[in-house]
């Protein structure tokens, strides 16, 4: 039971680490991480005891509760797009990073 | 308004902007005004319907209630809707008549936002306030990133980061109550265990999210650096949905998810807290003002600091705290329009909200001048104004308190106001006295200058109309203030007690 709670705490930490680096393509792939957290947390709160798939001809307390997935579902979606905005925000008006450490070693167009 | 008709507020709009991308370019534009003063007109029918206390409700798809996703509107529903739908068509209608609208996907994207708005107002549903919030967001990082400076792309992405990342802490909160309460629908959530400690965390997740999406001090920093970079108009359109729906969000959530039990006119320690943060808000969103030198990057803070006054009421939580809060969303959504439509009006003529560019524009602009005079005594709280009753209302709610230390409170409505007052008349003294603009030094930098303007140059009476027509209503609210006190009233009565709300969702 503690497999999950571990995987939104790497998440998040990650997520946080690279949202606080500087460079919006950086930042994305924090954003994409922390979405991944906020989406495992949304699976959790449904399937924690985890239940047959509600297909078949199972009864009701024995089908997983299928409103965690919907929620997760439209949620995927919803990163997706503005993750796409984002990445074509960084590619837009020039340089990505508002100021650069001198030798970080970084090409200026990466 | 029918309880049938409650989805239609959201279809319209969004079926409306589907066909405006297809239609040419002058229809689409008319079809943006048209569009929200239906939904205002609608608006105007909810609050008919809901005035003798009844709640309409719409289980949308016919689902058991309880299952349903459920439309639900009372009467601060339906003030909202008419308020923000209104102030939508005047701002529209400025884009209509600066060309503003003949961006490409303007008034589609504009009319999407619209959808989103009325989505999140209407919904009796805590994942799908989070849905309508995003559909309310991402037609608006296409807005911020195609109109305004060349700022817009740096700051599109400031915007767009902050909101995903709320967004995002606002999902695991709607994720948190599912998993303790098993339960999204806030009218279940009424009747959930609301002393369970983590019940009351996850619920505070949510009102964290909201936070940052209302502006409110420490969570305010985007909000002043992110909308002066876009333009005017749309700085308008998004002062009047986006932080207002938050605080709407933060109201309804409050009252019906955590059962008002935070902020309930006791003086508790959360009260405290509450008015605390709430008259930080006001006091830095005074003064922050003084720091600026640009006409909006000026009125950006006084927008955080209306957050604070308005959110005052739900943090005194009476029920003249609540109708006060109310009160004084609906004036500063009319004000903030006319200031910033006043605003777009001097940047369409003069290319620059930049005090060192302006000067001396009360002689040139005789009736802009008395627009925004107006506007600003109104945003300080001076009488003939919404703003007087506005802000009597705030500090007669804080003189309810039980408690001595309300007098703190109340002087500090009073300094934070003051920090207004100088904000404004800054404002007033470095664009509309001083000497005329043709006196002024050339800026260089190849940048128009003022004196590069002909002598006989001024801004159109078409575009000085939006900006007044806000005004007026601005004023109207002096004149009648009563009958909207009554509104609110009624709208704070159904959050005090909010049994025919879940009796209507739950059946």
């Amino acid at each position: 039971m503690t497999f999950l709670p571990i995987t939104v705490a790497v998440l998040v930490a990650g997520g946080v680490y690279l949202l606080l680096q500087p460079g919006m393509v950086r930042i994305i792939f924090g954003i994409t991480l922390l979405s991944h957290a906020a989406n495992v947390v949304l699976l959790a709160a449904g399937v924690s005891a985890w239940r047959a798939e509600p297909l078949d001809t199972h009864a009701g307390d024995e089908v997983a509760d299928p409103l965690p997935m919907a929620f997760v579902l439209t949620a995927i979606v919803i990163t997706l797009a503005v993750t796409v905005l984002m990445l074509a925000m960084a590619r837009l008006g020039g340089d990505d990073d508002t100021y650069r450490i001198p030798d970080s070693g970084e090409e200026r167009h990466a | 308004m029918t309880d049938a008709m409650l989805p239609l507020l959201v279809v319209v709009p969004l079926l409306a902007a589907a066909v405006g991308v297809a239609l040419p370019a002058r229809v689409t534009g008319v079809l943006s005004v048209v569009v929200p003063l239906a939904t205002a007109l609608g608006g105007l029918g909810l609050l008919v319907a809901t005035s003798d206390g009844k709640v309409l409700v719409q289980q949308v798809g016919g689902v058991v209630p309880g299952i349903a996703i459920p439309m639900v509107a009372d009467t601060l529903t339906g003030l909202l809707v008419l308020v923000t739908s209104l102030t939508t068509a005047v701002v529209l209608a400025f884009t209509v008549l600066n060309r503003e609208s003949r961006l490409r996907f303007f008034p589609s994207l504009a009319l999407m936002l619209l959808a989103g708005v009325n989505g999140a107002l209407l919904t009796g549903d805590l994942f799908n306030l989070f849905v309508f919030i995003e559909v309310m967001l991402l037609p608006s990082y296409a807005l911020i990133a195609m109109t305004g400076t060349w700022r817009r792309l740096g700051i599109g992405r400031l915007f767009v980061v902050v909101n995903l990342l709320t967004s995002t802490i606002l999902l695991v909160g709607v994720g948190l109550v599912y998993g303790v309460a098993g339960s999204v629908n806030m009218s279940v959530l009424n009747g959930a265990d609301h002393d369970d400690p983590r019940y009351r965390v996850a619920v505070g997740l949510v009102m964290l999210a909201l936070g940052v999406k209302a502006a409110v001090v420490p969570l305010h920093g985007w909000l002043p650096r992110a909308y002066p970079a876009t333009s005017a108009s749309v700085m308008a359109l998004f002062s009047a949905l986006h932080t207002k729906v938050a605080i709407y969000a933060l109201y309804r959530v409050h009252q019906v998810v955590l059962g008002g039990d935070l902020f309930s006119g006791a003086t508790s320690g959360w009260t405290w807290l509450g008015i605390a943060v709430v008259c930080t808000t006001m006091v830095v969103g005074g003064y922050g003002s003084l720091g600026e030198k640009m006409i909006r990057r000026n009125l950006s803070w006084q927008m955080v600091a209306g957050v604070g006054y308005i959110l005052l009421g739900l943090a005194i939580g009476t029920r003249l705290g609540l109708a006060a809060g109310l009160f004084y969303m609906v004036h500063h959504i009319l004000v903030m329009g006319a200031l910033l439509l006043g605003s777009a009006a001097i940047e369409h003529v003069y290319k620059s909200h930049d005090f060192t560019r302006l000067s001396g524009l009360m002689r040139r602009e005789p009736v802009l001048a008395v627009v925004m005079a107006l506007a600003m005594l109104s945003l300080v709280g001076f009488p003939p104004s919404s703003g007087f009753f506005a802000k009597v209302g705030i500090v007669r709610a804080a003189a309810g308190l039980d408690d001595p230390a309300r007098v703190v409170v109340m002087v500090v409505i009073v300094v934070a106001s003051l920090g207004s007052l100088v904000a404004m008349l800054r404002l007033w003294r470095d664009v509309f006295w001083g000497p005329p603009m043709e006196d002024l030094p050339s800026a260089g930098h190849g940048e128009p200058c003022p004196t590069d303007f002909a002598v006989g140059t001024r801004a159109p009476r078409r575009l000085v109309v939006p900006a007044a027509v806000l005004l007026v209503a601005s004023l109207a609210l002096f004149v009648v203030p009563g009958e909207v006190w009554e509104v609110t009233g009624r709208a704070a009565d159904g959050l005090l007690d909010v049994s025919a709300y879940t009796r209507a969702v739950l059946g």
